[in-house]
């Protein structure tokens, strides 16, 4: 399985996931029995009305929350067998998170947000450097490198956060409503940037949106109703 | 990061570097103030007159005579000058000093000058006139209060009375060479010190003494000293000045204590200051540390990151509070507080203390203080930190 996920480009594999959430007396099934599969270079969005669990998915595929029942995989790794360190480790390398709200650290400039994951990760200063410089120049912010968060527009801080995301060269960047806190004309030059980075760099992308302009735009689109999966279509 | 999300909240950063400048210059100036007197206390105690251990013939302490005494002192102390110690041997007795109208009753101590002066610094507390000379037996030196009672000055002259050995009165008259500085009660109310050949013939004595007061190195325990120095003087009492004073040896040992009850109680109100405001911290920027987090920063580095924000604080509250403590040492070094402007003399189980308080600088007073601030910021700091550490991504990302 694991060796045949690799081969055929299999990034993602959910199996028969369930998951429920405890909300104080009363028990929410957000999702029953998912089977979802990405493959390399994807770019994928899913769909559905709120509660059908298309965060959820995203969170089980980062290894921010685990299932309650099924597996999940990424690269093969089932992500039910990896301890505490050996899931932030995942999450370090192989997976690229953009949140709604960009979620960037207000004391570190673009540049510094940019190159998190890499000093995490521990790579040497001028390897980052280089790194750095031609995300920041592919997502068109070579010139706002010194600035920090609040002194960028949230197109920009959006851009700092793909960045950020795809800095590690992660399996998958799971992008949960990328567009939903921006204006049309910055969510189409988001989109355009994302879709260029998937056609030019290989950055395969898994979306959690609403937004109609992101759907016309990928390669995929997976509806979600009431956790599983009601529609797959690939254009 | 550490070093920045100090300065996002500034004015709370700056608060509590202020607050643990404020206790760790506290500690300073105060343990600084601590061993001073308790160095002047036990130099008082040990380097004036009473030396760290006392050798006594059999019972004297308990029923002196002066027909008791140490058959061949000047045989001891060669021995415990051969074992390292420095040794004077004493004579002790009592009488009446009179001059004009007036008389007191008085101890009288007879000492050899040169040898004496290896084990304590008397002479140098000569506040009038000069310390003994062998080359003038009649010369006295007597306590600062017994002068005053006898109303006589340096160079006046005084008859002293007692009972010889050989059964007659003994008397002689003298004058006064010089008068004391306040060091001990006893010896300011009647002290009379002679040189050695003065007191034997005063008393005709053969010989002897009634008391070696010896001095031990600083860097060696007492009790294994006074062991050594009990199997040198066999059948004599060997006594430690722990023994001689024992309330006094137990009030410097709770001195000590005392000053680790308000490091604790000063320290304690730091860590409570510091829990608080990096609770508040690691509360404000969850969202942040759940980022953190997701990115894959393992649990180990969130603590990390937490603790270095207060050892930054630490850092620069040690930076501020040794900065400050300069001139304040300074001043408490060389000028002190004049505790007599309280209420005069000042005296502890009767040994007369110098008035001023004065605090010392050695490395001690620094590291203490120091390195106690240090060790309470990094464990007022594990548990915000170990908390933030804890802090699920998933949750904190949806955290408004």
């Amino acid at each position: 399985m694991t060796n045949g996920q690799r081969q055929d480009g299999t990034v993602v594999a959910l199996r028969d996931v369930t998951k429920l959430y405890q909300q104080g007396s009363l028990e929410v099934q957000a999702l029953r029995g998912l089977d979802l599969t990405v493959r390399k270079g994807e770019f994928t969005a899913l769909i559905g009305p709120s509660g059908s669990g298309k965060t959820t998915t995203l969170n089980l595929i980062g290894g921010l929350d685990s299932p309650t029942s099924g597996s999940v995989r990424v690269e093969g790794v089932d992500l039910g067998t990896l301890n505490r360190k050996q899931l932030s480790r995942l999450r370090r390398d192989r997976i690229g998170f953009v949140f709604q709200s960009y979620n960037l650290i207000p004391v570190l400039t673009a540049y510094e947000n940019a190159e998190m994951v890499m000093w995490v990760q521990g790579v040497p200063v001028a390897d980052r450097r280089k790194r750095v410089m031609d995300l920041l120049n592919a997502v068109g912010l070579e010139g706002l490198k010194d600035r920090k968060p609040t002194e960028l527009s949230g197109g920009q801080q959006q851009r700092v956060a793909i960045a950020r995301a795809i800095a590690s060269d992660p399996a998958v960047v799971l992008a949960d409503e990328p567009t939903a806190n921006v204006d049309s004309e910055t969510a189409e030059t988001l989109i355009s940037l994302m879709e260029t980075l998937n056609r030019d760099r290989g950055v395969t992308f898994l979306f959690s949106t609403h937004d109609h302009r992101v759907v016309e735009r990928v390669k995929r689109v997976v509806r979600l109703v009431d956790g599983r999966v009601d529609s797959d279509e690939a254009r | 990061m550490a070093w920045r999300n100090l300065w996002r909240y500034g004015r709370r950063t700056v608060t509590t570097i202020a607050a643990m400048t404020l206790a760790l210059l506290t500690l300073i100036v105060w343990t600084s103030f601590v061993q001073g007197f308790l160095r002047d206390l036990e130099t008082t105690i040990v380097e004036v007159e009473i030396g760290d251990v006392q050798v006594y013939p059999p019972d004297y302490r308990t029923q002196p005579s002066i027909f008791d005494r140490i058959g061949t002192p000047t045989e001891l102390v060669d021995t415990l000058g051969a074992m390292g110690f420095e040794a004077s041997a004493r004579l002790l007795g009592g009488g009446l000093a009179a001059a004009g109208e007036a008389s007191a009753g008085v101890s009288l101590r007879g000492v050899e000058t040169e040898q004496d002066a290896r084990v304590s610094v008397v002479y140098d507390r000569v506040a009038q006139g000069s310390w003994l000379d062998p080359s003038d037996p009649t010369g006295v030196v007597i306590g600062g209060r017994l002068a005053r009672t006898l109303d006589v000055g340096v160079g006046d002259e005084l008859v002293l009375l007692g009972q010889a050995t050989d059964g007659s009165i003994a008397n002689g008259l003298y004058s006064v060479r010089g008068i004391l500085a306040p060091f001990s009660e006893a010896t300011d109310r009647g002290g009379v010190f002679l040189v050695r050949q003065a007191f034997l013939d005063f008393f005709v004595l053969p010989g002897g003494a009634h008391q070696v007061v010896v001095r031990n190195a600083a860097d060696q325990p007492l009790e294994a000293s006074a062991a050594r120095i009990r199997a040198a003087a066999p059948g004599l009492d060997v006594l430690t000045w722990r023994e001689l004073f024992p309330t006094l040896a137990t009030m410097i040992d709770s001195v000590e204590s005392t000053m680790y009850i308000l490091f604790f109680i000063v320290y304690l109100a730091i860590a409570i200051l510091l829990i608080n405001a990096t609770l508040m911290a690691v509360f404000e920027r969850i969202k942040e540390l759940g980022l953190l987090k997701a990115v894959g920063l393992s649990p180990a580095r969130v603590v990390w990151l937490i603790l270095w924000e207060g050892l930054f604080q630490a850092a620069l509250a040690a930076a501020a509070g040794l900065i400050l403590s300069v001139p304040l040492l300074f001043y408490f070094t060389r000028v002190g507080i004049d505790l007599a402007a309280l209420g005069g003399q000042i005296s502890i189980s009767g040994i007369g203390m110098d008035p001023y308080m004065r605090g010392v600088v050695n490395p001690t007073i620094f590291v203490g203080p120091l390195s106690a601030m240090f060790v309470i910021v990094l464990l007022s700091m594990l548990y915000p930190a170990l908390k933030a550490a804890r802090i699920k991504p998933v949750e904190a990302m949806r955290h408004q």
